[in-house]
Order: structure tokens, then C-alpha cells, then sequence
């Protein structure tokens, strides 16, 4: 059967970036008061400072080159309800016999680069360890896979066109890696396509309630039995923090996500903004120069569908949050915890998630953790896959 | 003592306005994907529709003539801890003898120009009811008047200038009204100014949680007791409603003004979605043309100050929440409730706010009673204010 495999080199026309160009001259910037520090939002000598540079200095032509040092495709996948959607997605196999096929799967604000750093690691030759063939998708509504063509695409649908692609590409036993958006997405996919397809899935941003009787017995009553550790304390005190501070955009995306997305879609510099504030919050001390911040900013500034797309993945899930809560699966799952993500989840709460068979909590890195620490996320990957469970599925 | 009163006449200098043409010109819409209706915000063919009205066709210099029909001035007011902030307002004086001067506090989305309908009607000298001088500002960082330059600008300090522009006016004894923004604002000019200058004080936007008893114990005690009405449940259910689905731009902009800000300051497009959509949900079957809505965003994008300086008020407000409930305030308090604004309030409720002498609730009307219901609006502020308790303090 024939497939509609294409590879693709990210090349932005002209046209749009005289366009951008415009729009960054023609920027008008809020009034700034005295005082007004990182808790009232970016402060604007940022802005300001980043809209000048991707005006005149950043290159993003080379920005692209850089991308394009990556092997990308696009191909179609049929999505049941929703038809056909044209998805762009990194591809890279290694040299290895018997490397593990591995999806990684982005979420918000990130993007398929997000994979750049962890996947010449994945994919390397050298070393005793686990070998991976990786494959890191854009989602549809964001970097250059089309969007969906109606609402109501959930997370049954994300993952359908994950594991479809997976099947696609003649992988029809893979394992997969998330955060954000990803950890959900992947949590899905093993609910559904696992353990028949999927042999393990790796998180490293575990994210749960506590455990309900409904959902885990067992794991209810020893919740309610088990005291919570000093750690526990002070990270469910920073989700709280999170919840009153942090989540505003959160709210404005779930709620009405086209009327946030007329803004994000007409302005760079507020879109600029929108993003970085993200990018400077979540991460743990990780120095982001300017060009590496408009670099991934710009991936959001031209992506295929534009970026008002990429937030109505917040309207679905948070207006079915059943599917925050696929059945459990005995997949394999690890789990890594890195300290200055967004939340905190306790590792009694972890269990419930999944077949929780590998665990680790960090002491540094933050929310992008394969962008932040890639080589700590990888051995994560590796001692996941090393695990007895499921270096035998891939040597049966 | 010199004062510093002038004239004001809105005159928005042409390079504004070609600026914003330019940048209309400039436009990039959101993808628009089948079927997504208002529950996921402004549907795009609205913005489209305007915002080309709005490069041709619209008329701002039309506008700008019906609003300088109002007579308007500037005035710097003194604010303690703040320096000084000169404030736009509209006052016109009543011809009639022993007219009641009457201060008029709008909120957000709203401004000065939401007196216009009922100015003329509390102004009449004509028929057998209370006659009005009307005052009507641009609050801090609103319409044409300046934005406070620093953080920490409250309700106390909104109240503050209300209170000082109605004496430098040479008012004495008045009374105020206020929906939205201005409900809070009034309340607290009426606790802090009351009963010395302020005799009444009047809402259209009664709103407040259910009595406490540290606040009232004998009302709190009656609302243990007392069962909710049919009225009151359906009421609580909407603003369940309200909380889950409609409250997305608080969320954001009591968190992160300046992210937000920086969305709203460069994007008009985005600007008038963020703004339309709560001239169209939160109304009562109002029929905007649409000129009215692009006069009224006109006066955001044209402000003195931008418009991201207009929603720290939320910031402020809700990082010192206590701080703008004033305990219960012996001068008369009239409520009006019209069924259709953003929330319910029980009557039993109201009495917690104050000392509620005159309350009504209404069959129709939306959140912007006076632009909707201007008539109604207006008997309801000259029946609370020919009430003896309030007549008496006036010559009339």
C-alpha cells in the first residue's frame, strides 16, 4: 500500500518573515510603572530587548539550517472521526541492531526540537546501554503538523495519530517519552495501544491527584494511612502556589482558547511574551540566550496552523478531565521527578498513575528536562529500557 | 487656591490613526476550525467583520465628536503615597435647584462613556423627580486618564481620587454610582467618605459570598437558617457557571497583567476579541452595531496609558483582597439586580455589603445597566435618592 511519506526541510517563505519583520516594527509595548517586578509578568526591558534582536540581529535562516541538521518527514495519518492529518515529525534511526523505536511526544509551550539535544544520545552507537530509533512528532495543531479540522480532538485522538505513525514507520513495538502535554498524551497511548504495541512509557512530569477508592482501593487506604514527608509538604505548598500565581495562562487557554487566540495568532512581541515567561519560570537555572529563545519562539510564530492551535488542547482536556484518567495499564512506567517543575506529585500518588517499575527523583533540572539536562534524562530512558520487563520484549 | 481644571477635548492625533490602520492592515487571524462556537471564544467571522470595518469604514473622527459632545476636563488629583495623577472626567451640572452631584465609577471593559445614555436623563430638568449634577472619570489608567507609575495602586487609592475629584468639584455631599470595578470602588468611597460626604451610594453589580460571621454575626446567623430560594439556586448555579467558564481573562490578568499587557498593547485585533467578547456575552439581548463596538474599543486602544495598564487593577485587588472589603457602612446603599450580569447575589446576601435602604431586581438587563437598560438604571437611582433618608441631605 502505497504511503505518503515525504521528507520535508523547514523553509519559511520570504514572504512570511518580511511579514514578521513588519509586524515587529510596527510594535507598541505596555506602559511600564515603577516596581513592577517578575511577579506582575515579564518585565518589559526583556521584551523589548528580544523584539529588537529578532528584528535585526537574529538570523533565522541559519536558525533553520540548524533544525534542518535533523532528518524530518511528513506524512498523512487517518485519524478515526476527523480524517486525514498531514503530520511532520523528526525521524532518526540508529546504526544499532536491535534499537528500541521510541516516540517523544512535545507538549506546551514546547515542540518536536525539543528532542535536539537527547536525540544523538538516544540514537549513538557507543556504550554499553540501550540503542533507540527516534521519532519526535510535532502534535497536530503545533510546530508543522496540520491542525484539526473541528473541535473535540482529545487526548484518544493525539495518541491514535502517535501510535499510528509508530505503526507507520514498521515499529509495531516501541516505547514512548513525555512531559507536559507528552506525559498525558503517552499515558494514553499506553493505556490504549499497551502492553500489545507499547513496552514501556517514560514521564518525567508525573502528574496526579491523590489516589481515589474508585480508581485504586488499595492504594486509597494506604493514602490515607501514610503521613506526607517534609518534602511532600512543601512541594504540595508549591503546587498550591502554582495553582494561585502561575495558572492564569492556563485558565485563558481552556476556557476561551480563540479569543486568546486572536491576540497570539496578531502579535510576535505578545506571543514572545506569552511564551518566555514559561520559558524563564519553569526551567532550573538553565541560561537560555536570546537566539535560543526567539529560535524556539519563532517555531511557534510560523508553525503550520499558526499558534491560536496550539492551546485548544487545554479546552478539550479540561472540559472532559475523564480523559486525564485513561484505565489503568500494565505497562511498564517510569518516572522521573525533576525539582523545579510545575508540579509536584508524591510517590505514593505515582503508583496510581501506572505500572510504575522504575522511579527517580532528581536534584536539579525543571520542566524542559530534555532540553535542560539531556544526559540525566537519558540514562532515565536507558535504565528504564535496561529493566528486565522490557529488554525482553524487544529480544523475543 | 489655583486649581489645575482645563478643558478636555479627545483629539487622537492622525498619526495615531493611521498607526492602527497600519497595523489592522497587518492582521493575521487564528485558524478557524468547523463548528467552533462561542463556547470557545469569539468566533472568528466577528473579528474578521470588524476589524475590517474598523481599517474602512469606520469613522473615529464621528466618534470622537459624539464623545466630545460631553463636556470633559482634566484635573490633577493628589493621591497619598502615589504624587500626583491628573484624571479625565465628563461633568455636566443640572440647571435645577438643589440638584444631587452624582459620581459615576465604571469598570473594566468598561469607561466614562457608559454615562452617556443616562447623563442627559439625571441631568433633565424636566418632570417631578431628583435632578443630578453628573461626574463621570476615567479611573486611574483608564480612558484619558493617567496610569499610576508605580505597583500597589488599590482600591483605596481608586476611592481616594473619586472622593478628592467630588470635592475639588466642590461637592461636599454626594452620592456615587458603580457597576463592575466601580461597585468595589463606590462601596469603599462610601465606607471611607460616608456618611460625611457620601449621603448614598448606589450598584447596579451587587456582588459579594454569603455573610460571615466574623463580618455579621446576626446575618450569618439568618443565613444558616433561612433556605434558598428557587431564584437563589438557579442564581448560585450560574455563577458555578460563571467560575468554570467565564472567568479566564480574570485569572490572567490578576496574576500576570504585564504578560498579558503586552498581548494587549500591540495587538488590536486581539484587543477588540479579548474586549467584544464580554460586550456580547455578558449583555441581555442588546443589540450592538458595529460602531458602537469600535467606538468603545477605540477608546482602549487610544487610552492615555495603553491598555494593559487597565487590568492591574485586577492584580492589585486580588493580591490584597481584604483589603477592599470595608466593614458594613451605615450610609444608605440602593442595589438594582439585573438578571442577565455575571453574577447573583441572594438579597439576604446584599445586606452584608451595607445598609441596603432601596433594592430591586429587575426582568431584564445585562452587566452594562447603564448602556442597556439606561431608563431603568435611572429610575433606580432616583428612587433611592428621593427617599427621605437621603432627600433630606440635599436641598431637594
Amino acid at each position: 500500500m502505497p504511503h505518503s511519506e515525504k521528507p520535508f526541510k523547514l523553509s519559511v517563505t520570504d514572504a512570511e518573515i518580511d511579514d514578521l519583520r513588519k509586524k515587529l516594527d510596527l510594535t507598541r509595548f505596555p506602559d511600564h510603572p515603577d516596581g513592577m517586578d517578575w511577579q506582575y509578568g515579564v518585565p518589559i526591558e526583556n521584551v523589548r530587548r528580544l523584539v529588537a534582536r529578532w528584528k535585526d540581529g537574529f538570523d533565522w535562516r541559519a536558525a533553520e539550517a540548524r533544525i534542518n541538521q535533523l532528518p524530518q518527514f511528513t506524512r498523512d495519518i487517518e485519524v478515526e472521526g476527523f480524517g486525514t492529518l498531514n503530520i511532520h515529525y523528526v525521524h532518526k534511526k540508529s546504526d544499532a541492531k536491535g534499537a528500541i523505536p521510541l516516540l517523544f511526544v512535545h507538549g506546551w509551550p514546547g515542540h518536536f526540537m525539543e528532542v535536539s539535544k537527547i536525540l544523538p544520545l538516544l540514537t549513538s552507537d557507543t556504550g554499553d546501554h540501550p540503542r533507540f530509533h527516534v521519532v519526535a512528532l510535532s502534535l497536530p495543531g503545533f510546530g508543522f503538523s496540520e491542525a484539526p479540522k473541528k473541535g473535540g480532538f482529545r487526548f484518544r485522538q493525539f495518541a491514535e495519530v502517535g501510535h499510528k505513525l509508530m505503526l507507520a514507520l514498521g515499529y509495531d513495538k516501541y516505547v514512548t517519552q513525555g512531559g507536559d502535554w507528552g506525559y498525558f498524551i503517552t499515558r494514553s497511548i499506553a493505556s490504549y495501544y499497551g502492553p500489545k504495541n507499547v513496552k514501556a512509557w517514560h514521564t518525567n512530569m508525573p502528574y496526579t491527584g491523590p489516589p481515589t477508592f474508585a480508581a485504586n482501593p488499595l492504594l486509597y487506604l494506604q493514602y490515607l494511612v501514610t503521613p506526607l514527608s517534609a518534602e511532600d509538604v512543601k512541594g504540595l505548598q508549591r503546587n498550591d502556589y502554582w495553582d494561585a500565581e502561575r495558572k492564569g495562562y492556563m485558565w485563558a487557554q481552556q476556557t476561551k482558547p480563540q479569543t486568546i487566540g486572536s491576540l497570539l495568532a496578531d502579535s510576535p512581541a505578545g506571543l514572545l511574551t506569552w511564551i518566555y515567561e514559561k520559558l524563564i519560570e519553569s526551567v532550573d537555572d538553565y541560561h537560555w540566550t536570546d537566539d535560543e529563545v526567539l529560535a524556539w519562539i519563532s517555531i511557534y510564530w510560523f508553525s503550520r496552523a499558526g499558534p491560536a492551535a496550539s492551546v485548544r488542547i487545554y479546552y478539550e482536556s479540561y472540559h472532559h478531565p475523564e480523559d486525564s484518567r485513561p484505565p489503568w495499564s500494565s505497562t511498564p512506567f517510569g518516572a522521573s521527578h525533576f525539582p523545579k517543575d510545575v508540579f509536584y506529585t508524591p510517590d505514593l500518588w505515582v503508583r496510581a498513575i501506572g505500572n510504575l517499575v522504575y522511579e527517580v527523583r532528581h536534584e536539579f533540572g525543571g520542566h524542559f528536562a530534555a532540553y535542560e539536562k539531556p544526559e540525566a534524562l537519558v540514562k532515565d530512558i536507558r535504565a528504564l529500557c535496561k529493566l528486565d520487563v522490557v529488554v525482553k520484549e524487544f529480544t523475543k | 487656591m489655583p486649581h489645575s481644571e482645563k478643558p478636555f477635548k479627545l483629539s487622537v492625533p492622525d498619526a495615531d490613526i493611521d498607526y492602527l490602520r497600519k497595523k489592522l492592515e497587518f492582521t493575521r487571524f487564528p485558524d478557524h476550525p468547523d463548528g467552533m462556537d462561542w463556547q470557545y471564544g469569539v468566533p472568528i467571522e466577528n473579528v474578521r467583520r470588524l476589524v475590517a470595518r474598523w481599517k474602512d469604514g469606520f469613522d473615529w473622527r464621528a466618534a470622537e465628536a459624539r464623545i466630545n459632545q460631553f463636556p470633559q476636563f482634566t484635573r490633577d488629583i493628589e493621591v497619598e503615597g502615589f504624587g500626583t495623577l491628573n484624571i479625565h472626567y465628563v461633568h455636566k451640572k443640572s440647571e435645577a435647584k438643589g440638584a444631587i452631584p452624582l459620581l459615576f465609577v465604571h469598570g473594566w471593559p468598561g469607561h466614562f462613556m457608559e454615562v452617556s445614555k443616562i447623563l442627559p436623563l439625571l441631568t433633565s430638568n424636566a418632570g417631578h423627580h431628583a435632578k443630578f449634577h453628573v461626574v463621570a472619570l476615567s479611573l486611574p489608567g483608564f480612558g484619558f486618564s493617567e496610569a499610576p507609575k508605580k505597583k500597589g495602586f488599590k482600591i483605596r487609592q481608586f476611592a481616594e481620587v473619586g472622593h478628592k475629584l467630588m470635592l475639588a468639584l466642590g461637592y461636599n455631599k454626594y452620592v456615587v454610582q458603580g457597576g463592575d470595578w466601580g461597585f468595589t470602588i463606590s462601596r469603599n468611597i462610601a465606607y471611607y467618605y460616608g456618611p460625611e460626604y457620601v449621603k448614598a451610594w448606589h450598584t447596579n453589580m451587587p456582588y459579594t459570598g454569603p455573610p460571615t460571621f466574623a463580618a455579621d454575626p446576626l446575618l450569618y446567623l439568618q443565613y444558616l437558617v433561612t433556605p434558598l430560594s428557587p431564584q437563589d439556586v438557579q442564581g448560585l448555579k450560574r455563577n458555578e457557571h460563571w467560575y468554570a467558564e467565564g472567568r479566564g481573562f480574570t485569572w490572567i490578568q490578576q496574576t500576570r497583567p504585564q504578560t498579558i499587557g503586552s498581548l494587549l498593547a500591540d495587538s488590536p485585533t486581539g484587543l477588540l476579541a479579548w474586549i467584544y467578547e464580554k460586550l456580547i456575552v455578558w449583555v441581555d439581548h442588546y443589540h450592538w452595531t458595529d460602531d458602537e463596538v469600535l467606538e468603545w474599543v477605540s477608546i482602549y486602544w487610544y487610552s492615555r496609558a495603553g491598555p494593559a495598564a487597565s487590568v492591574r487593577i485586577y492584580y492589585e485587588y486580588y493580591h490584597d483582597f481584604e483589603a477592599s472589603q470595608p466593614p458594613w457602612s451605615p450610609v444608605p446603599f440602593g442595589a438594582s439586580h439585573f438578571p442577565k450580569d455575571v453574577f447573583y447575589s441572594p438579597s439576604l446576601w446584599v445586606r452584608a455589603l451595607g445598609n441596603v435602604v432601596y433594592e430591586v431586581r429587575h426582568d431584564v438587563g445585562g452587566h452594562f445597566a447603564a448602556h442597556e437598560q439606561p431608563e431603568i438604571l435611572v429610575d433606580d437611582i432616583r428612587a433611592l435618592c428621593e427617599l427621605e433618608v437621603v432627600s433630606k441631605e440635599f436641598d431637594y
